[in-house]
């Protein structure tokens, strides 16, 4: 079985918001210095969910992620997790895609890889959030997607997925290949151990150009189209507190009760 | 002159020395099979550094076996068994020179004779009082951390009757032959005097006859509890094997785990028995269930699963039903974590060392207990999610902390303190490594600031690595997360060699104890000093003077990483005794016996067995009972727990010594 994860390095999500600044001209937020950025917390799950697979078929895992070089850490990381290979896409072209640049540059890469069984995605990325690279690239494989997958089972050549819903999950079967975008519900990553760590340490990681996966600019031109920044900013959180009166703890239970009642 | 005939009225008594060399033989063998077991381990280097060992090993039999010091901290059971170990040094020489004095043909005579005869009775007597308190203490008062098993009574039995059979014989001897002629030669033998009064009135022929029958009953009881010991590996077997255990005691830095060789590594820690090394494996044998390190352990104190006397003992049952012929099979044999000790149990230790402090026979307990961690950590990715996240943070952070905890960035500290900020390329002596608690945690931000605060005022030379710091590697090594140590341990070595750094400051124990002692074995020797030491340096200089009288009545609690680890206690007193107006009280466990925060051992950051006390609140208890208003420690683990298990602030503070320190420097103005 080979399964095919895409991660992708984002700021620490752990920084408090008030240490990031934002250019209000180029509409780009700047992470504060010294604080190295880590993998997206769902590409990581999807690491563990491609892991557990391989730990039960065996098989391979091939990473891949588009950045900038440092990308190299993050996919030493799926690396020492328990990947077999992995990739870096980077390309001046391929600086400030969205989500459909995104998911053409990766479909181009994966289509390079060939060979696969599963491609596995995060749910969202953990910066921007937008959830929608593994539903385009899923579209332009022409693969099967299931998305917020919290449990996937594969049975020969037959994907069992269970999807969480907003009040339980469903259970999706699929035939393979298949696309499937994951989710936290589906436990926590596992700590590199051993040997691993210091293979990941070691290991080339191939840095591929948009020429090496045969990305045609103008589609990636194109694709910045689809989507425009109109303005960014840091949210401001107002608080607001109250005091709810009342003369007996019980006026004041029933008074709070009506606040809320008015509130929903 | 007074003298006596060895083996009189004895026929045959060479047939004593048969028995024993049969006996002997029997237990020879017998110890044999046990050192097989202990083979079965992987190699310890223990032989090295050969005259060292010897040195250190006299030094501790005088200390610790001769004088008593370890066993003495408990003052009931200390001198039971120091009475009962005399007693039985006293009674073997004696028998020494009897058999010398028959086989050479020179004998004791007069004085000489009678003070001997004094002496080996005295010997008797010791070990009498010895018996009747251990009997008292382990079938009547039964303290907690006593297990009593059928061993126990057997040789408590046994020994009473060979120490009353022995002075029945002298009596009857003396009855037959000294106590009419000689009475003033048969008091110097009071044990036996007793019953040759008692058995006076008896016809010489009874005398003698119930003299042969007690001899040779006395004779091989004494041989047969020899062979039981051996064929039963009875506890008995301590006086040959914890003489063992110590000379083969850890001479280097306490409980230093040993490095993982990553690219050879076959086994990961320890998931089975002969995983351990043969010195491992020594440990449990050498273990007498004495319950000295479950008196002092804090996870036990606060009714968490693990007893470091338990783990020892439970680790030594795995060892033996795996050695018996039954489970040879490796599909049912059990497996060590679990059927030995569980996983609750290995997480629960805080690696304090208060259980080695306290073993008489040094048993070292925390290394088994991260080699268990290890193999849990990296060889089957097992251990409590409060692990996991702290172990993940490290990794992917260069720190421990995470969450809402750690609002601050790693360099925010430095702001606005004009401190030398090391950059790249830049070369300095002196470095203050901050830690990671240090830089990012509210509370013990303010004691780092105070720090380099009173550096400055003393004119010391320093500067930091602000942003550019990260994690030592402690917690990771003692969660047995042994490679992300390695990781950090060559990229701290590597920045502070590119700095040309000769000096580390360190602020907190930990980074203290692991960039100091274990660091050498990855390539880093540097110069590391406590703040502490170098406060009482500058004051000593008096680069600083404390002049503000501060009115307090405080108290100062040892971190075990300071103390049992490194062996400072007294700086941080002296630091405090100077102070004007200043009253400094002990705890009743301070020092070597300090009772743990509770935050070692990775536990700044692995959740307490839910449903426990907490071990800091047992420690502030602790402080509490004394009646002071602040607790001083300079440790920010320390610190930290106890900020958090202070109910009332206003009546008790935590402080660090720095803080104390700066608030009685002299004012400038």
């Amino acid at each position: 079985m080979h399964t095919i994860v895409c991660v992708k390095q984002v700021p620490d999500p752990e920084i408090p918001p008030a240490k990031f600044k934002i250019d209000p001209v180029a509409k780009k937020v700047i992470p504060p210095p010294g604080v190295p950025p880590v993998i997206s917390v769902y590409d990581e799950r999807a690491v563990e969910a491609a892991c557990r697979l391989k730990d039960k078929h065996k098989g391979k895992i091939t990473v891949i992620s588009l950045g900038t070089e440092k990308a190299t850490d993050v996919v030493r990381h799926a690396i020492s997790m328990g990947a077999d290979d992995g990739y870096v896409l980077q390309d001046e072209a391929f600086e400030n895609l969205d989500s459909f640049g995104t998911a053409y540059v990766l479909g181009k890469a994966i289509q390079k890889i060939g060979g696969y069984d599963l491609i596995l995605c995060g749910r969202q990325a953990a910066d921007w959030g937008a959830g929608q690279v593994g539903s385009i690239l899923g579209e332009i494989l022409g693969l099967p997607v299931i998305t917020l997958a919290c449990d996937i089972q594969a049975e020969d050549k037959k994907l069992k997925v269970k999807r969480i819903l907003k009040d339980g999950f469903e259970v999706i079967e699929a035939p393979m290949p298949a696309l499937v975008t994951v989710s936290s519900e589906i436990g926590l990553p596992r700590l590199p151990a051993g040997m691993a760590l210091m293979l990941a340490r070691r290991k080339q990681i191939p840095i591929w150009k948009a020429k090496d996966i045969g990305a045609d600019l103008s589609e990636l031109d194109r694709s910045k189209a689809h989507t425009e920044i109109t303005e960014i900013f840091i949210p401001t959180r107002e608080m607001k507190c109250e005091m709810i009166s009342g003369a007996t703890p019980a006026e004041m239970a029933a008074n709070l009760v009506s606040k809320l009642a008015t509130m929903i | 002159m007074a003298f006596r005939e060895v083996f009189w009225n004895i026929s045959y008594g060479y047939l004593v020395y048969v028995l024993a060399l049969i006996a002997l033989a029997i237990w020879l063998f017998s110890f044999y099979r046990r050192y097989q077991l202990w083979r079965q381990g992987r190699p310890d280097e223990r032989f090295r550094e050969i005259g060292e060992r010897i040195g250190v090993f006299i030094q501790t039999v005088i200390v610790d076996i001769f004088v008593h010091r370890k066993f003495l901290r408990q003052p009931f059971s200390g001198i039971m068994h120091l009475t009962i170990f005399w007693g039985f040094i006293i009674l073997l020489l004696a028998s020494a020179v009897d058999a010398i004095s028959y086989y050479s043909g020179y004998h004791l005579q007069g004085a000489p004779y009678l003070w001997f005869s004094l002496i080996s009775d005295l010997g008797g007597f010791l070990i009498l009082a010895g018996i009747l308190m251990a009997a008292f203490r382990r079938y009547l008062w039964k303290p907690k951390s006593l297990n009593s098993v059928l061993d126990d009574g057997i040789l408590l039995a046994s020994m009473t009757a060979i120490i009353i059979t022995g002075y029945m014989i002298e009596g009857l001897r003396q009855a037959a032959t000294e106590i009419r002629p000689h009475p003033d030669w048969a008091i110097w033998s009071p044990g036996g005097w007793v019953f040759a009064k008692l058995f006076i009135d008896l016809s010489e022929g009874a005398l003698r006859s119930w003299h042969k029958f007690l001899w040779w009953f006395h004779s091989v009881l004494t041989i047969g509890i020899i062979l039981y010991s051996g064929l039963a590996f009875s506890k008995l077997q301590h006086v040959i094997v914890s003489p063992l255990n110590i000379f083969f005691r850890s001479l280097g830095p306490l409980a230093a785990p040993s490095p993982i060789d990553i690219e050879k590594a076959e086994i990961m820690g320890v998931g089975e028995i002969k995983d351990f090394t043969w010195k491992q494996l020594l440990d449990l044998d050498a273990c007498t269930n004495c319950g000295r390190c479950e008196d002092v352990c804090p996870a036990w104190a606060t009714n968490k699963p693990l007893s470091p006397r338990k783990l020892v003992q439970d680790l030594k049952g795995h060892m033996l039903k795996l050695s018996s012929n039954s489970v040879h099979s490796p599909e049912i044999r059990p497996s060590l974590i679990g059927e030995g000790p569980t996983e609750a149990e290995i997480w629960a230790c805080t690696t304090c060392a208060a259980c080695q402090e306290a073993c008489p026979v040094y048993v070292e307990h925390i290394l088994k207990i991260i080699d268990l961690r290890r193999h849990l950590v990296l060889a089957q990715n097992k251990m409590p999610e409060s692990a996991q996240l702290m172990l993940r943070n490290m990794q992917m952070r260069g720190h421990p902390w995470a969450g809402a905890q750690s609002l601050r960035l790693r360099g925010d500290w430095t702001t606005n303190l004009d401190l030398k900020i090391l950059a790249e390329g830049d070369h300095i002596n002196t470095l203050l490594w901050v830690g990671c608690t240090g830089a990012l945690v509210d509370r013990n931000v303010e004691v780092t600031v105070s720090l380099t605060r009173v550096l400055k005022a003393a004119g010391v030379d320093f500067a930091v690595l602000g942003e550019g710091e990260t994690c030592c590697g402690d917690p990771a090594r003692r969660a047995g997360y042994e490679f992300q140590f390695q990781l950090m341990a060559e990229q701290n070595i590597e920045i502070f060699k590119s700095h040309h750094i000769q000096e580390i400051i360190t602020s907190c124990p930990h980074c203290y104890n692991i960039i100091k002692n274990e660091y050498p074995k990855y390539g880093g020797q540097f110069k590391v000093i406590h703040y502490s030491q170098l406060l009482w340096d500058l004051l000593k200089q008096e680069k600083l003077n404390l002049l503000n009288e501060i009115h307090s009545t405080l108290t100062y609690h040892d971190p075990c990483y300071l103390g049992r680890y490194n062996g400072l206690y007294s700086e941080s007193r002296e630091i405090l005794k100077m102070i004007p107006k200043v009253t400094l009280k002990e705890m009743k466990r301070s020092k070597e016996r300090s009772f743990c925060c509770g935050g070692g051992g990775g536990h700044m950051w692995i959740e307490e067995q839910p449903g426990t006390q907490k071990i800091s609140q047992k420690r502030i208890e602790e402080v509490m009972k004394i009646e002071v208003d602040t607790v001083v420690t300079s440790c920010p683990y320390c610190l930290q727990m106890f900020e958090e298990s202070i109910e009332n602030k206003d009546s008790l503070k935590a402080k660090d010594l720095v803080e104390m320190v700066e608030l009685s420097l002299k004012k400038s103005s």
